[in-house]
């Protein structure tokens, strides 16, 4: 099995596709930080999420560009390296050749999936991490003030976030989106196993986290959306902006976890069954 | 099943939807055979060759390497080297981290494989630590063939292996097979040059649309479809005497000429039955190799194809 994933790691990782992902994941939360800074500070009793707060401290930045990047950026980069996984071997006619190795097919797939989840975490890690440098050099390292209730009649009541409260909300924040792609993964290597065209399971991984955003926004849907991949995606917010942590987040990683299970033994049974024709 | 046997397929049927593929078709290779699978585009060939590799599965009947049922993964693969269409590789690794990335992936260790030997015969020199996908189709080829030789195989399955290939290559390759087959290992490969075969091959295997048309030693093959060509001055006449001999298999008229499959008997008679019966004979000559048979006998299975298809219609 190392040996496995060593093999599938060195085939992502040496793509100049890589490279163009590195600097899309450290290029764009570096713009967004400059964008923060030549916009000015806000007032932190206005307007709503983490770029209310994001001025206030260079420790509120990477968790603001890590909410805005797991709703696009981080999709899109997620979606590729999973969709390409089985797809892009068998565009090229590697996979066949790899299936003559005497390696059972649920091995190769469970590699290439613990490959991809790794490749998705450290794109997750490495948005933070920039995020970071960025956000200290920029705003500093300080600690910030939250409302812990909001009053209709009355002033909101006020918490200070230390640095450290900050740093650990921020790790908090980053294994829960991290975590938060394990639908994804199994969606996206299951899509992957059908087809042999990579631009094909990589949209439609892409498209299923963009559907269900989408439906997410259609309030009518009720508890329907409970069961969407994207409709937990944002909860951990809370830890910072209401130093909440609200009983969502079990829900979240419950969602994820049964679309992971779910979506990969179904890759593993298709893909033990299938005809390799490419 | 012989211990000599080292691969086998026996009543193997594929379809794919309602399209067969492959329908029950067995023979099987032993060691120190290089044996040709023969048969037109759309006989079935790479999808036996799959089957036999255990990348496709069968609808009915078996495929077995080393007298084992062969299915995803399996074990006896480690002893085969496989070349199913072209070589494919990662096109962004150079040859030789693909080479070491495909034995590793087998939980092998690269020092274990016979990387020099397989190099050598690849003969890339230092191309081989370049990026795969700056490779002529050739190229590829003869990674390929290294890659397939890394395990020191006792069997070798390949699916029009020439292809990409010039004619010393080819040459080249033909000799490694024949010194492969006789170190006793065996070699089953399937080609549309039917020169290549002949000259490459000890048995032959004949495919067309999906069944076993024929098989057995080359030699048998060829001297069982000998062909007669004689030119005369009175086709239909000629041909109604040559009609009424026993030893004429099959006769076609082309033109001027009589085209005769011979069964047992000499050409010698046909000559003399046509002079005594007034047709006056211009020339003989006679065919018989590979390609004449291949083609008659997928003729011939194609002729009663139709005939049972008709058939059934009815």
């Amino acid at each position: 099995m190392i040996a496995l994933l060593r093999t599938e790691l060195v085939k992502a990782v040496r793509r100049t596709r890589t490279v163009v992902i590195l600097a899309a994941l450290i290029g764009l939360p570096t713009v967004i930080s400059l964008a923060v800074n030549a916009r000015g500070p806000r007032r932190p009793d206005r307007g709503e999420g983490l770029f209310r707060l994001a001025s206030q401290s260079g420790l509120v930045i990477p968790a603001a560009i890590l909410t805005m990047t797991s709703a696009f950026l981080l999709v899109i980069v997620s979606g590729t390296i999973i969709g390409d996984s089985v797809a892009g071997d068998a565009a090229t006619g590697n996979l066949r050749y790899l299936l003559l190795r005497p390696v059972s097919r649920a091995k190769l797939l469970v590699a290439k999936a613990v490959v991809s989840t790794l490749l998705v975490w450290v794109a997750t890690l490495l948005v933070v991490l920039t995020a970071l440098v960025a956000g200290v050099a920029l705003f500093g390292w300080h600690a910030i003030s939250v409302p812990v209730a909001a009053s209709e009649s009355g002033p909101p009541q006020w918490i200070e976030l230390t640095t450290v409260d900050l740093l650990a909300r921020l790790a908090f924040g980053t294994l829960y989106v991290a975590f938060g792609f394990t639908a994804l993964v199994g969606i996206g290597t299951f899509f992957s196993t059908l087809t042999d065209t990579p631009s094909g399971a990589i949209g439609a991984s892409v498209g299923v986290y963009i559907v269900s955003e989408i439906l997410d926004a259609i309030t009518d849907l009720g508890s329907l959306r409970y069961g969407l991949p994207t409709h937990y995606r944002s909860v951990w917010v809370d830890t910072i902006t209401r130093n909440s942590f609200s009983p969502d987040l079990k829900a979240g990683v419950i969602v994820q976890l049964a679309y992971g299970v779910v979506f990969l033994t179904a890759s593993i049974v298709w893909f033990r069954r299938k005809d390799i024709r490419s | 099943m012989s211990n000599d046997v080292l691969a086998e397929v026996s009543h193997l049927s594929k379809a794919f939807g309602t399209i067969p593929a492959v329908e029950d078709l067995s023979f099987a290779v032993r060691a120190g055979e290089v044996c040709g699978l023969l048969g037109p585009n759309g006989a079935g060939k790479t999808t036996t060759l799959r089957m036999l590799v255990g990348l496709i599965a069968p609808n009915a009947g078996q495929a077995s390497l080393f007298g084992v049922t062969v299915g995803p993964g399996c074990a006896e693969l480690a002893r085969v080297g496989v070349m199913v269409e072209q070589a494919a590789f990662v096109p962004h690794l150079s040859g030789m981290t693909n080479l070491r990335l495909w034995w590793e992936a087998g939980g092998g260790r690269l020092h274990d494989a016979d990387l020099d030997g397989a190099l050598a015969l690849a003969g890339l020199g230092d191309s081989v630590q370049r990026k795969v996908r700056t490779y002529s189709q050739g190229m590829k080829q003869r990674l390929g063939f290294a890659r397939l030789l890394l395990a020191r195989p006792e069997l070798l399955i390949l699916d029009e292996p020439t292809n990409g290939l010039d004619p010393a290559e080819i040459k080249e390759i033909r000799n490694l097979l024949h010194r492969l087959a006789d170190g006793g290992a065996a070699v089953l490969l399937s080609s549309h040059h039917l020169a290549e075969v002949e000259q490459t091959c000890s048995q032959v295997v004949v495919m067309s649309r999906g069944r076993l048309v024929a098989s057995g030693p080359v030699h048998e093959l060829r001297a069982a479809g000998a062909t007669v060509r004689i030119e005369v001055d009175d086709p239909a006449r000629g041909a109604a005497l040559l009609r009424a001999l026993p030893m004429v298999g099959q006769l076609d008229v082309e033109g001027s000429d009589l085209v005769v499959r011979m069964g047992d008997g000499r050409r010698s008679d046909l000559v003399a039955a046509l002079v005594m019966g007034g047709v006056g004979v211009e020339s003989v000559s006679a065919t018989r190799d590979l390609e004449d048979v291949f083609l008659r006998l997928v003729d011939q299975s194609e002729k009663s194809r139709a005939e049972q298809d008709t058939e059934q219609t009815r």
